[in-house]
């Protein structure tokens, strides 16, 4: 053997044994304090699979950014505590004379997480510029009937609506109306999502990379009960199957949205985890465009109506994880009523919807193309809409074909394009109302060409309501009447899910309809 | 020589020059696929919330209702000043997603590099050397069934036995939550970056986050260079040199070691090179299989809400990587042999 050839050889070996060795102590490092997994008990890791957009709430609108919001900012009113609207920032709003003004007394000594005292100027300010930004995210849509903001010093502030809205509180509670310091939130731009975020609510963010990790500490100038736990990291996923087997192996504590039904089936049976589900407040829904044909005859759509198989849908596709429904406005809140289990029955009745499309004297089997999106709404979408396909076309009285188109594509103005198609909805703010206005006007966000002048006016009859009862009086005679119409049929509430290792505690406190995930009041042990 | 150095000379200055139209048209490819697919950014982030009227006024705003030739001259404009702007969906500077997503597709680009050359090498040089034989029919063998399984099954597998049965490694991410969120960035390589800070429990962590991904990603593209690298030392064993070396009486692992490999591995060089550039655009299905957050990861998700500036941002980069590699390998290649030139 040549020399030069002994050294080369001699150099592999050393190379290999470097490796090796390397790889050995980078586990023995890690094994003693370098893996960490979220074994501190001061630290509670949560994964999810939602996005963030703008961090700085005059531009944000998607659920993945609120929940990080809800830990850094607050509003006047809120649901700190549960589904019960209460004043957060404000000890309290009344009207002055009618529903069209608001006047709102400032809790005081409330300071932002930079130590700054919050007063009225802030509050103007934060109004001010959703309004005058009209960020692309589309937020200030809420403020639409915000006709200007009045100081009356320094613990005071004055809303001055368009027109009378008795839900404006509920306003109040949403990301639009969040305050921020006027001192480093500029009046006509976006706050960047690298600039620090500055807030009143319970936590910091400390630090933030896009995509990945979002981290907080509790804020030290909070005024409110310090957070059970004072550190919080919420991790990224884009598959619900990485996060799943990250929880399992306590990488994370506890993952909120989303993991499939299959997952969560299985989840239930894993050792060391527990599935937690409340009520909750999303819902899914298959929208008609009744100006055109076949969906325009009301038979159809009535028929439809009749067959659809909410109980399969929830049983076999959901696995229990979601709820059958039976009108647009979920059950659990207030105002809430059956209305299409009234007009059309509990369960799917061909008979029913046999006779209603002989007296329309409609040919059966009635072809119609049924529209849905393979991601945005989650996997199980495929295999609900194989159900609905499978619950009409067995009827004999429909051939239903089903076509999908991706998110980007499906989501643009598609009740012009299509005759029937999916959407779901997760409330802007918990109330009744919330689940009419935006689907029932003619100028609806779907443009399904709907247009029954009196459901208009029962809107604007709600509007104008000055007391609850009456107002929710006016929201159960809009149900029955969408419930007559049919232009929407409402076909399950998802209950709110979260997943946790065992040694979290307080979730189930926290799953209520104002769909909020309160990590403040979580704890490990 | 002084005709050489010209030449050579030449061949660079020409293999530059053609980058410029190269890269124009990828340019334009890239806008007009994104413009011509259906859906809108707007509509993807706001549709089935928020009223049409809405919908429309941002779309104005952001100047996406104005003719395309104005939209294609603002976009030429944008990225000869070396504006390659911000996201729509979340507002982020292009330039961000490349260094900090980019640095962690370079870290696991890297690593996975490092185990398709050695194991590629390795079982792609002992199957050539002993062809036909048991070793070099299981050294095929492996290379067609690690370079034909798909990458996100093998990983997946990986998890599976390695992350949650075996219990050994983990499954996701470039750290732990904790250690990520501790970690000082200076470089957004961790490794490095714990190397830094001399943090080796920090490293430690990071290292063990690499191994499954590097491991997964490594063993599939090393089923390209087994093959390669076999066909190649089997060729240059049939050379005439290599003959003559043998018939000088010079010994059988010399001839293969020291004569045979190193010439079989200069074609291997472009392959080599190639693939990395390749995987410096994003190893797409391996950072989505390991949440590993890279340049692949962040183009599909960004692809999926139509977010224009975000993808002719960061296709655009991809490109310039790829025609840059495929020239500095042109020029070796050019440099080691005279043939390859214009």
């Amino acid at each position: 053997m040549s020399p030069r050839w002994r050294t080369w050889r001699l150099a592999g070996i050393a190379a290999a044994a470097a490796l090796l060795a390397a790889a050995a102590t980078s586990a023995a490092l890690a094994r003693s304090g370098g893996t960490r997994t979220s074994s501190a008990s001061d630290t509670l890791v949560d994964g999810t699979t939602d996005s963030v957009t703008n961090i700085d709430p005059a531009n944000e609108y998607d659920y993945g950014t609120f929940t990080l919001d809800l830990l850094i900012f607050q509003g006047l009113y809120g649901f700190p505590h549960s589904s019960k609207l209460e004043p957060v920032l404000a000890t309290g709003c009344k009207t002055k004379g009618t529903a069209a003004t608001w006047v709102c007394t400032l809790r005081r000594n409330v300071k932002f997480s930079d130590g700054t005292p919050m007063t009225s100027a802030d509050v103007k300010w934060s109004f001010d510029r959703v309004v005058k930004i009209k960020g692309d995210q589309g937020i200030y849509a809420l403020l639409s009937n915000l006709k200007s903001v009045s100081t009356n010093g320094p613990y005071s502030v004055t809303f001055h609506l368009k027109s009378p809205q008795s839900t404006w509180p509920f306003i109040l509670a949403t990301n639009a109306g969040y305050v921020v310091p006027k001192s480093l939130y500029p009046a006509d731009k976006i706050r960047d999502n690298s600039q620090s975020q500055v807030g009143s609510g319970p936590y910091e963010l400390v630090k933030y990379t896009p995509g990945q990790q979002a981290v907080f500490k509790a804020n030290p100038n909070f005024w409110g009960p310090k957070p059970k736990t004072e550190n919080l990291i919420i991790n990224y996923y884009s598959k619900s199957s990485t996060m799943k087997l990250a929880l399992q192996r306590g990488e994370i504590d506890m993952a909120f949205r989303d993991f499939t039904p299959t997952e969560l089936t299985s989840l239930k049976t894993a050792s060391g985890i527990t599935v937690h589900s409340g009520n909750g407040v999303v819902i899914r829904y298959l929208v008609f465009n009744p100006t055109r044909p076949p969906t325009n005859n009301i038979a159809v759509r009535k028929a439809i109506a009749y067959l659809f198989p909410r109980q399969t849908i929830a049983s076999r596709v959901y696995h229990g994880f979601v709820q059958p429904l039976y009108s647009m406005v979920p059950a659990g809140l207030p105002g809430h009523i059956d209305a299409f289990k009234t007009v059309y029955g509990a369960s799917p009745s061909v008979a029913k919807a046999r006779a209603v499309l002989k007296a329309a004297g409609v040919k059966t089997p009635v072809a119609i193309d049924i529209w849905w999106t393979p991601s945005h709404y989650g996997d199980a979408s495929a295999d609900e809409y194989a159900e609905i396909q499978r619950a009409l076309n067995s009827s004999g009285l429909f051939k239903v074909t089903l076509k999908s188109a991706e998110w980007a594509q499906y989501s643009a103005s598609p009740g012009k394009r299509y005759n029937a198609f999916q959407l779901g909805w997760f409330p802007d703010y918990p109330d009744a109302e919330d689940y009419i206005v935006p689907f029932y006007q003619p100028d609806n966000f779907m443009a399904n060409g709907y247009n029954d002048p009196k459901m208009t006016a029962l809107i604007k009859k709600e509007y104008a309501a000055t007391s609850t009862p009456a107002r929710l009086g006016v929201i159960k005679q809009a149900q029955m009447l969408a419930a007559k119409d049919v232009p929407i049929i409402p076909y399950w509430q998802g209950k709110m899910v979260a997943v946790s290792r065992n040694n979290v505690h307080g979730i189930d406190s926290t799953l209520d309809a104002a769909f909020n995930m309160r990590f403040w009041l979580l704890s490990k042990s | 020589m002084a005709g050489q150095g010209t030449s050579l000379r030449v061949y660079l200055i020409t293999r530059i020059a053609l980058v410029l139209p190269m890269v124009f048209i990828l340019l334009t490819f890239v806008f007009l696929l994104m413009r011509v697919a259906p859906g809108d950014p707007i509509s993807a982030s706001l549709g089935g919330h928020v009223p049409q009227p809405v919908i429309n006024q941002i779309k104005h705003q952001l100047g996406f209702d104005k003719p395309l030739y104005v939209q294609y001259g603002n976009y030429l404009w944008d990225i000869l000043r070396g504006n390659f702007g911000s996201t729509i969906t979340d507002r982020r500077p292009v330039s961000d997603i490349i260094l900090t997503n980019g640095a962690a597709t370079l870290e696991l680009t890297f690593f996975a590099m490092i185990v398709a050359v050695v194991v590629g090498v390795l079982v792609g040089l002992v199957a050539g050397r002993y062809r036909d034989t048991p070793l070099d029919v299981g050294g095929r063998l492996f290379g067609i069934v690690v370079y034909a399984t798909p990458v996100f099954f093998l990983g997946l597998m990986a998890q599976l036995l390695f992350g949650s049965t075996l219990g050994w490694l983990p499954t996701s991410d470039r750290a732990s939550p904790i250690t990520q969120a501790t970690l000082q960035t200076h470089t957004n390589i961790f490794t490095l970056d714990a190397i830094i800070d001399g943090n080796w429990g920090d490293l430690g962590d990071v290292v063990l986050h690499l191994i499954l991904p590097a491991t997964t990603l490594g063993l599939v593209t090393a089923g390209v260079f087994i093959r390669l690298i076999r066909v190649n030392v089997i060729r240059t064993l049939r050379d005439d040199y290599i003959e003559a070396a043998r018939a000088r009486g010079i010994g059988e692992r010399a001839v293969v070691y020291r004569h045979a490999f190193k010439n079989a591995l200069v074609p291997v060089i472009t392959v080599v090179g190639l693939t990395t550039a390749g995987l410096l655009g994003g190893a797409v299905l391996t950072e989505t299989t390991f949440n590993w957050p890279g340049i692949g990861h962040e183009l599909v998700l960004y692809l999926e809400n139509r977010d224009y500036t975000a993808v002719q941002g960061i296709i655009v980069v991809f490109g310039l990587v790829v025609v840059a590699v495929s020239v500095i390998i042109d020029f070796v290649n050019a440099f080691i042999d005279p043939r390859i030139r214009y």
